[in-house]
């Protein structure tokens, strides 16, 4: 027993980094992906399938949204007055709108300004005029409500409390085609919740299976690491950027995938449905939508890849 | 030192790998491990290394209570502890160099180091023009020293090897034998397990006879 001890005496050498680790782990998962490039395609395909199915979706929703907003700018509250309220008691009754929650914009228009504005419209008609005095046109104020207030509840609740300033008579407002149109977005909104959340659970299902089979195929490797002392992390992080750089590579295929359908719309649209794409104003996905794709297609991989593991990996 | 106190294990219910196993092995010896096959040899080492937790027992390595380790301190253990597998558990698909560096790169070993050490014991075990072959194509000695290089390449406290002698020829068996002196030499406790009667003969060192699971023969090792 003289001779004990020294084994256990081992030079301490410097661990390496974060970053050294990191890229370890990084060369594993890479040289994993070349290893089952088979299975790797498919966890790629499904997840650039699902994206794109998903982001074609968000696009078709960005731009109908859009042209939404653009309409019900347009939708405005008119409040017309019994008669037309003297200049001071103008910046008076404005002052009150403007108080009112929801509004956005307040502008008075003259018993003057009415009839010039009607005239302007039947410019070379002017003999359906005759008769017509500035009396008969109301004096009203145009206003214009804020994003949040365009909804049918709020707009109703609004003129309820237009309606009780002193010398307001009638209150017009909305389109209904627009009313509807918001109702169908909402419509719409739901079914992306749907189709998204279908499609998550499908991703999930086939990405970590996929992920299992590589899993798999590398069994006898994971036993190991763990017979020389890895720890369960060691042995995970491979696997799990192997499921993130899948996942990533999948967001930005079905980005491709999906630039390219919207050329390809943009070019033929002109043909198929006469109009002009470009006075359409058709837009791409914004920045902040391509970076959550990305985000979405990266989350797919890493979860695909935990849950796999979760049921492999015991040591 | 490893330590077994009235330990048991059982796979199945009935019958019994191990019965009452007493045995402490101090730190720094060399000790066979010998009995028919199936006596429970294999099952002995790998209670060492926490491959497995008897069924009731205790099982202590320098003092540490292994059937009282969380699953997080399990990998503490098996970095102290070299295992030369029966069936070798060489990867495939890597390299020589690649293998043997598995153990370092467990333990956040910088590449240049791992590199430098992983070298030096393939040499010592005369494995340099190797060191870039896959496993499938080496020799079955061969394979069995790219097998102990993994094992020692981070100077384990212990050093476990279960029949590494197993399919190979009297010259590579010496060389086998020779390698597991010099790890001893240099302090680390080894434990060999075989039924090869020879082998044994030749070496003069401390022996564990089982039988049916149970130590039927220990001189100089008090239970
Ligand atoms: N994984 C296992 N499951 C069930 N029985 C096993 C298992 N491993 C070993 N045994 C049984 O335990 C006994 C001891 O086996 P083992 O330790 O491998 O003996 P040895 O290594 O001395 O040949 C044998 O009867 C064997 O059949
Ligand atoms: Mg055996």
């Amino acid at each position: 027993m003289s001779k004990a001890n020294k084994g256990a005496v081992r030079p301490k050498l410097e661990q390496e980094g974060f970053f050294g680790r990191l890229s370890y782990f990084f060369s594993r998962a890479v040289a994993n992906l070349r290893q089952n490039v088979f299975v790797s395609a498919v966890t790629v395909g499904t997840i650039a399938l699902a994206l794109l199915i998903a982001s074609l979706f968000l696009l078709v929703y960005v731009n109908l949204d859009g042209m939404a907003q653009g309409w019900s700018d347009k939708v405005q509250v008119t409040a017309y007055f019994d008669q037309e309220p003297a200049p001071l008691a103008v910046a008076a009754l404005k002052g009150r709108v403007q108080a009112l929650p929801g509004t956005a914009k307040v502008i008075f228009v003259s018993q003057a300004e009415a009839e010039k504005r009607l005239r302007s419209r039947l410019k070379g008609q002017e003999s359906l005029l005759e008769g017509i005095t500035q009396e008969v046109l109301p004096a009203s104020f145009e206003i214009r409500l804020d994003r949040e207030h365009r909804d049918n509840e709020s707009v109703a609740a609004y003129v309820r409390k237009l309606k009780q300033i002193q010398g307001i008579s009638e209150v017009q407002y909305g389109e209904e085609w627009v009313q509807r149109f918001n109702s169908f977005m909402n419509l719409f909104r739901l079914m992306g919740g749907l189709l998204g959340a279908f499609l998550t659970i499908t991703v999930l299902f086939i990405v970590s299976n996929t992920i299992k089979l590589t899993i798999y195929a590398r069994k006898e490797e994971l036993e190991l690491l763990g017979l020389v002392g890895a720890t369960r992390f060691f042995i995970k992080a491979p696997f799990l950027i192997e499921g993130v750089l899948q996942g990533a590579a999948g967001a930005v295929i079905s980005l491709l995938a999906l630039l390219a359908c919207y050329y390809t719309f943009l070019k033929n649209a002109g043909d198929f449905l006469g109009i002009n794409p470009a006075s359409a104003g058709l837009s791409f996905l914004p920045a902040t939508h391509l970076a959550g794709v990305v985000a979405g297609g990266i989350l797919l991989g890493f979860i695909g890849s935990a849950t796999s593991l979760k049921r492999f990996i015991n040591v | 030192m490893i330590q077994m106190h009235n330990v048991f294990m059982s796979y199945q219910p009935e019958s019994s790998a191990l019965a009452d196993i007493n045995l402490k092995i101090p730190k720094g010896d060399f000790v066979f491990l010998t009995g028919q096959s199936g006596a429970g040899k294999s099952t002995l080492l790998k209670l060492v290394y926490a491959d497995l937790i008897p069924t009731r027992g205790q099982v202590l390595i320098d003092g540490v209570n292994l059937t009282r380790l969380s699953r997080s301190q399990i990998p503490q253990l098996r970095r102290s502890i070299g295992v030369v597998f029966q069936d070798y558990k060489l990867l495939p698909n890597r390299t020589v160099l690649e293998n043997v560096a598995i153990t370092l790169e467990v333990l956040g070993w910088g590449k240049r180091d791992i590199g430098k050490k992983v070298f030096h014991i393939l040499k010592r075990m005369g494995l340099e023009d190797k060191v870039n072959a896959t496993p499938l194509r080496l020799s079955g000695g061969e394979q069995q020293r790219v097998a102990l290089a993994r094992a020692l390449v981070n100077d384990p406290k212990i050093l476990v090897a279960d029949e590494p002698t197993g399919n190979l020829d009297d010259e590579n068996k010496e060389a086998i034998l020779q390698i597991f002196k010099e790890a001893n030499n240099r302090g680390t406790t080894v434990v060999v397990a075989t039924h090869d009667r020879r082998v044994i003969e030749n070496s003069h060192r401390t022996v564990i006879r089982l039988d049916k699971g149970r130590i039927v023969e220990v001189p100089n090792v008090q239970g």
